[in-house]
């Protein structure tokens, strides 16, 4: 069965998931695979910044922050 | 020997370089961008650690994630280390930040894939063991294959040992062997096209460099930009994708045999302390309050530091004028000496105060981690102008002065922003128009009939020409990223380091390295600018020799003459010639507009109560029309004009420095001056047409 396909975007402030696969080309797909959203990483959202974007991420034991567009990207499993 | 100093950012390289060097170093630029290069000798105490006669030369890299090409930071820290563009490193000296091994390894893995001679040094040794993450550099070092000493920067601790561990090279390892790609893989098939052209290790760079679409950074040569042309659609991506997927699994590993990957399970134990520090500045109300509070104490005590010490500077550069035309007696050369030169070296080291105040206080912002929550706070609004959030604390700078701001713009990694955030910054109203606006407010917004109180009135114009001015800045930015300096609005991949105590010391040695740079480059150009400046206000001389006659000397000149023939142009904005030469006066730096209009009125203007000045400007009578030459309406399209005017020899030479060369400062000038003169014009004739002046 086909689940729907769930973005970095879409979790909420709290949620963790698990990264499937970083979408798309560019110097910002690969940025962000080496900053660790590798298939098989922990990510959790532990904030939103004032005006809701952008976010602040935990991966690999750091904290990083993404903007909705470029989370958007990483697709991830709960 | 050379030694590259490679690391992430935010791991305490320039400090061990710092620490490494003593103060001997210098800093430059990598040839054909504007990165900087830090390089240095051997600190002096620790010439015995090394027990070598040959000297060890330091090389500090840019700080950077990974050395895969996709910006100029990691281009140059790539061509650096595998020797593209000079010599390569005899070996490279790799920091680590023991307390977030997880993503440092990342670049640790890539670094032993060059095969060169590494020697890494652990730091933060501290902060691994405070946040329970402690390791051992010797168990790093057997995992790794490599010499491995632990550090710490702030401490100097280890750095004998480390100095050791370098004069001893180690012999070049291995290449780390990336684990072999599965047959029929895309990393595979991209390994196999590229075979016979380069090596498999250069191979898996250049289709890295090709999936970031960066691949000129890298230098290809002819043959190996063929041979990437012609791989699949979509090949290099999916290659890379499996390239760093495999990298990270190494890393997992190692991290399973440090017994490191167990405790950040799901946790970031480094952040626990900054998650609570951050529950209030980064918070949704009180975040903001705090950012609007630090930046407000920073720019107050840059006026309030400041001040008094450019004060002094302006005392001491009179006090030196006075005294050489008192030794040298009256004649031309006296007054080249002090109107000339002595004037220019004092515009240049007026601006040293606030260089130094507003890096001292972002060194110190940076260093505690707090700049990257500011980024991280107002990144939403920046991005609105397609812009990155480390735009913001440059932008605001430019209210106090364009210089320092623009210096600042080095955090901002693409060149094509750092160029639309130099071009912003000049329209934020600095406090060097402050004297002009209070001078034309003072001296013609004196209206009996106030829409309020005259008090109010007068603010209100201030106020109006502050937004006038932080309008113009976001709309030319807005527009310049979209037309001339077109790139997609920059991604927003920003670390969020922990919380950490600033150090003073490094700090100073910044403040330093940045002061000296202008004094060197942009200085040379300014003193330069203020001589020419000097001669085109008092050349050619009457025959009745020189000095005496202030006002005529000035009237007569090549400056005087050229406003006399530009009058034409300077009426329709409501101007005369007197005010066309306080234009070109001001060229020097606006402030000098009070001074320069008070000798062509004849009278030693007091820069900060020109109260003469301000009469003389309210009574002046047009001989033509019989009716005062200088209105509200006249003051309020001057006042336009300086909004917009790019009045300032000093701007123009800094973004010289920053852009390497004289194509977006001459672009800045014309533009600025351009746009002012259209608008001072639209105000001035629209007044007219409303019956206003």
């Amino acid at each position: 069965m086909l689940r729907p396909m769930l973005s970095l975007a879409q979790l909420q402030v709290g949620d963790s998931a698990e990264v499937v696969a970083v979408r798309g080309q560019g110097a910002i797909a690969v940025r962000l695979l080496e900053m660790g959203f590798v298939p098989g990483s922990k990510v959790s959202v532990v904030k939103a910044a004032p005006f809701g974007d952008p976010l602040e991420l935990r991966v690999r034991g750091y904290h990083v922050s993404l903007r909705l567009a470029e989370a958007a990207r990483v697709e991830v499993a709960r | 020997m050379t030694i590259a100093i490679a690391g992430n950012p935010n791991v305490g390289k320039t400090s061990l370089f710092n620490v490494l060097t003593g103060s001997r170093h210098s800093v430059g630029n990598y040839p054909g961008v504007t990165v900087e290069r830090r390089f240095g000798t051997l600190a002096a105490r620790l010439l015995d650690a090394s027990q070598g006669t040959e000297p060890l030369t330091f090389v500090d890299l840019p700080g950077t994630y990974s050395l895969t090409v996709a910006s100029e930071d990691e281009a140059v820290a790539f061509r650096t280390l595998t020797g593209t563009d000079t010599e390569a490193p005899s070996v490279i000296l790799l920091v680590l930040d023991a307390s977030n091994l997880a993503r440092n390894l990342y670049l640790a893995q890539q670094v032993l894939e060059l095969g060169a001679p590494t020697v890494i040094a652990l730091n933060m040794v501290d902060a691994a063991e405070q946040a329970g993450l402690a390791v051992d550099a010797s168990q790093v070092g057997e995992t790794l294959g490599v010499p491995v000493v632990a550090t710490n920067a702030r401490t100097g601790e280890g750095v004998e040992a480390l100095v050791a561990a370098l004069r001893s090279p180690p012999p070049a390892p291995d290449p780390t062997p990336i684990a072999s790609a599965p047959q029929a893989s895309d990393l595979a098939v991209a390994a196999e096209a590229m075979a016979g052209v380069t090596s498999p290790q250069r191979a898996r760079w250049l289709v890295a460099a090709c999936a970031t679409e960066q691949l000129e950074l890298a230098r290809p040569s002819e043959a190996e930009r063929q041979a990437l042309a012609e791989l699949p659609e979509g090949l290099a991506m999916r290659a890379t994708t499996q390239l760093v997927a495999r990298r990270y699994a190494q890393v997992d590993g190692l991290l399973d045999t440090l017994g490191y990957a167990e405790k950040i399970q799901g946790r970031a134990p480094t952040m626990d302390m900054s998650a609570k520090i951050d529950a209030v500045l980064t918070h949704r109300v009180w975040g903001l309050g705090v950012f609007v509070g630090v930046m407000a104490l920073v720019f107050m005590s840059i006026f309030s530091f400041a001040d008094p010490l450019m004060g002094l500077i302006e005392d001491g550069i009179g006090w030196l004028s006075t005294a050489a035309a008192a030794a040298l007696g009256p004649g031309l050369f006296t007054e080249l000496l002090t109107d000339g030169i002595i004037a220019g070296v004092g515009n240049v080291l007026v601006f040293v105060p606030q260089i130094a105040l507003l890096f001292l206080f972002l060194g110190l912002l940076e260093d505690t981690g707090y700049l990257a929550r500011a980024a991280f706070l107002l990144d939403r609004l920046m991005a609105r102008l397609g812009l990155h959030g480390r735009a913001f604390i440059p932008l605001l700078s430019g209210y106090a002065c364009s210089i320092p701001a623009i210096m600042g713009t080095r955090t901002i990694t693409s060149f094509k922003d750092r160029v639309v955030t130099i071009l912003m910054i000049p329209y934020m109203s600095c406090s060097a128009r402050l004297p002009i606006y209070a001078l034309i407010i003072g001296a013609l917004f004196v209206s009996e009939d106030a829409w309020v109180t005259p008090g109010v009135d007068r603010g209100l114009v201030l106020l109006g020409m502050y937004l006038l001015s932080t309008v113009s800045a976001l709309t030319m930015g807005y527009i310049y990223k979209r037309t001339i300096l077109v790139s997609p609005t920059p991604a927003l991949v920003l670390e969020l380091p922990p919380y950490r105590m600033p150090r003073f010391g490094n700090t100073l040695l910044i403040v330093y390295d940045k002061t000296k740079a202008f004094v060197r480059d942009a200085g040379t150009v300014i003193l330069a600018f203020t001589i020419v400046l000097w001669a085109v206000l008092s050349f050619p001389r009457d025959a009745t020799g020189a000095g005496g006659d202030g006002p005529t000397v000035v009237a007569k000149s090549w400056g005087g003459e050229a406003a006399r023939t530009l009058e034409p142009a300077l009426e329709p904005i409501g101007q005369d010639w007197r005010v066309g030469v306080g234009i070109l006066g001001s060229f020097a730096a606006r402030e000098v507009l009070v001074s320069t209009l008070g000798l062509v009125y004849g009278m030693e203007a007091d820069e900060d109560d020109p109260v003469q000045l301000r009469a003389a400007l309210r009574e002046d009578i047009n001989a033509e029309t019989g009716k005062r030459q200088h209105t509200p309406l006249s003051g309020l399209a001057l006042m336009v004009f300086f909004v917009y005017a790019c009045q300032c020899m000093s701007t123009l030479a800094v973004v010289r420095r920053e852009t390497g060369g004289w194509k977006w400062p001459a672009f800045m000038f014309f533009s600025m001056t351009s746009i002012a003169y259209v608008a001072a014009f639209i105000v001035y004739q629209g007044g007219r047409l409303l019956g206003w002046g």
